[in-house]
């Protein structure tokens, strides 16, 4: 998913599409995809802080700010996943929206795990400080800039960043159920068929 | 009280002329006025508050990580949870979204349920504001009445659903059958509980009381006007730099409304107006809510009208994948924005659930709000925020 080459973009004349297109341009930014009416831009981590800063001046709703850890470490119930596909880099999302329009942006920036530090949003969106603190305590992600990166959610002593693949989640480790076990059980073959008889009566 | 009987009145002079030193108040996490857990720590000199830190998380519960061992749709039922008081309002997102991703789209008369179900969250949700906000004032006589008024609509959910606060309801492709189930009884098309649009309408008869009793007990009440005009006001920029959405937003005076932008259910086939006020006070929030009510009651009424036969379930295969992709698919929540980024790496779990819940945004406003204003008005304004712990911690 993560390194597809670019967009869908020429067959998709979406209205947003062209305007991930225009926008992509204008700012600078690296790339685009639009998918499922979701479009994402994708910027460079040193550019993170302008380039959002510039967007809001036409999408100014500052909607949410998050993460995603790429290596599938330990996949619960799985094992260790493909070593090839493993992924050692976050990434960092923002999502900025019109307040009059359906128009909207996720902007992406990816940050290897060795260097997780990003430029802070929080000089020019008050909003963003509780979202980055959360993208910190869960991932370990800095913030530059952000001066109060303390524990939103988990007390302070606790260690560990819960939201990282390679943090287990310690119920599931001893209790399977309920998970995929119980949906692995279902009878699939013959019951998909009659389903599929059946679907529209 | 005898001291100060016994203290001269030059003293009393110099007392007042002395500056209160600053003290930090610590509120909650266990108080009436907070809702559930939301703790405050105040730094504040005599009433007036300099600075304030919310400390949250006392209800976290790790539902993003818990989507990641769970099946899709597993997790509808783990989203009813998130803001308890529009339980059903929750699932419709989540669902619209991993619908795109398989590419799927529910039948027509599921739609509608969907929206009518929504609308009846709505206004269930902004009944509970109803009952909250006055008694945060320090008015409880409202909240007899609404709690009362909302039964009707709770039994109208639980009449379709099965359950009044999570009704787990919503399916890939469509809404789950109300009654039976099973191999024996899935050809029969069931549908929607008998008498069930009939219910519907006089409940919405009722509500149109309600309104009136509203703005008999609340809007007209002289102590709720001088507690909450002017009090706690939020610049439209202001909110819109927090991420605030719903009601909230809309009493700044910014029509932002996803029902009218974002096409996510029919709600174009329907007429109605997004209830904005200007003046962005704690009274404003207020007076848009009960407008919303009177919107949603419109909406019903029309959708009643409105609503198509048909089945309500799309072919969807019976063991779910759900293919690669990320979408983000977002909802008019009766708090405002509530959204999903799902991430789907192939299979059965989302590699990635990112919840974007209404009242985290909508209460990430606090310490920005609260500096300046006076203890008393700390209750009206964050009363008139409308937010649910459970939204806020997920």
């Amino acid at each position: 998913m993560s390194d597809q080459p670019d967009a869908p973009a020429e067959p998709d004349t979406t209205p947003l599409a062209d305007y991930a297109a225009d926008i992509t341009e204008r700012l600078g930014a690296e790339r685009y995809t639009v998918e499922f009416d979701t479009a994402r831009v994708f910027v460079a981590k040193d550019k993170w802080v302008d380039t959002i800063n510039e967007a809001r001046g036409e999408l100014p709703f500052f909607s949410w700010l998050s993460a995603i850890d790429w290596s599938r470490e330990t996949e619960v119930g799985e094992g260790v996943a493909d070593p090839d596909k493993l992924e050692e880099r976050f990434e960092v999302m923002c999502r900025l929206s019109s307040v009059t329009d359906d128009k909207a942006i996720i902007f992406f920036a990816t940050l290897p795990k060795d260097d997780a530090t990003i430029g802070s949003l929080t000089a020019t969106i008050g909003g963003a400080e509780w979202h980055e603190r959360e993208a910190h305590e869960m991932f370990g992600i800095m913030f530059e800039g952000n001066e109060n990166l303390v524990p939103l959610y988990l007390p302070d002593d606790f260690i560990g960043n819960p939201l990282l693949k390679s943090y287990p989640l310690i119920a599931r480790e001893v209790k399977p159920w309920p998970g995929e076990v119980d949906v692995e059980g279902l009878p699939v073959g013959d019951d998909e068929g009659s389903d599929d008889e059946e679907g529209e009566a | 009280m005898t001291s100060r009987q016994l203290m001269h009145r030059s003293e009393v002079a110099v007392s007042v002329e002395l500056e209160t030193p600053g003290m930090t108040l610590n509120i909650g996490p266990q108080h009436p006025s907070t809702h559930g857990v939301l703790r405050l720590v105040a730094k504040i000199s005599g009433e007036r508050i300099h600075e304030i830190e919310p400390v949250i998380g006392y209800m976290h519960r790790g539902y993003e990580k818990l989507s990641e061992v769970r099946t899709y749709a597993q997790i509808t039922a783990l989203v009813n949870r998130i803001d308890w008081v529009a339980g059903f309002a929750n699932e419709v997102p989540f669902i619209l979204g991993v619908e795109k991703l398989v590419g799927v789209e529910a039948p027509e008369r599921a739609q509608w349920i969907r929206l009518i179900l929504t609308e009846l969250a709505r206004i269930s949700s902004h009944l509970v504001f109803m009952c909250s906000f006055p008694l945060e004032l320090g008015a409880s006589t409202p909240l007899m009445h609404m709690l009362r008024d909302r039964e009707h609509i709770l039994e109208l959910i639980e009449d379709v659903t099965g359950g009044r606060f999570h009704p787990n309801f919503n399916r890939v492709g469509g809404v789950k059958p109300a009654y039976g189930g099973g191999s024996k009884t899935k050809k029969q098309s069931m549908d929607l509980p008998a008498g069930f649009f009939k219910r519907t309408l006089k409940a919405m008869d009722l509500m149109d009381q309600t309104c009136e009793d509203i703005d008999t007990l609340v809007t007209g009440n002289e102590l709720v006007r001088a507690r909450t005009i002017g009090i706690g006001v939020i610049p439209a920029e202001k909110a819109i730099e927090y991420g605030m959405s719903g009601p909230n937003l809309r009493a700044s005076g910014v029509a932002y409304d996803l029902r009218k932008v974002d096409n996510y259910l029919p709600y174009d086939q329907i007429d109605f107006d997004v209830v904005t006020r200007t003046g962005g006070d704690s009274f404003d929030r207020y007076l848009v809510r009960v407008g919303e009510i009177r919107e949603s009651v419109k909406i019903i009424r029309q959708a009643v009208d409105i609503i198509p036969a048909g089945p309500l379930q799309a072919k969807v295969p019976r063991v779910l994948k759900v293919p690669e992709g990320q979408v983000y698919s977002r909802a008019e929540n009766p708090k405002g924005e509530f959204g999903y980024y799902i991430v789907s790496e192939g299979g059965k779990m989302p590699y990635r659930l990112k919840i974007r819940s209404t009242s985290f945004s909508n209460l990430s406003i606090l310490p920005w709000i609260l500096v300046g204003q006076l203890i008393p008005d700390l209750v009206a304004i964050m009363g008139s925020l409308d937010f649910v712990l459970g939204d806020v911690d997920r």
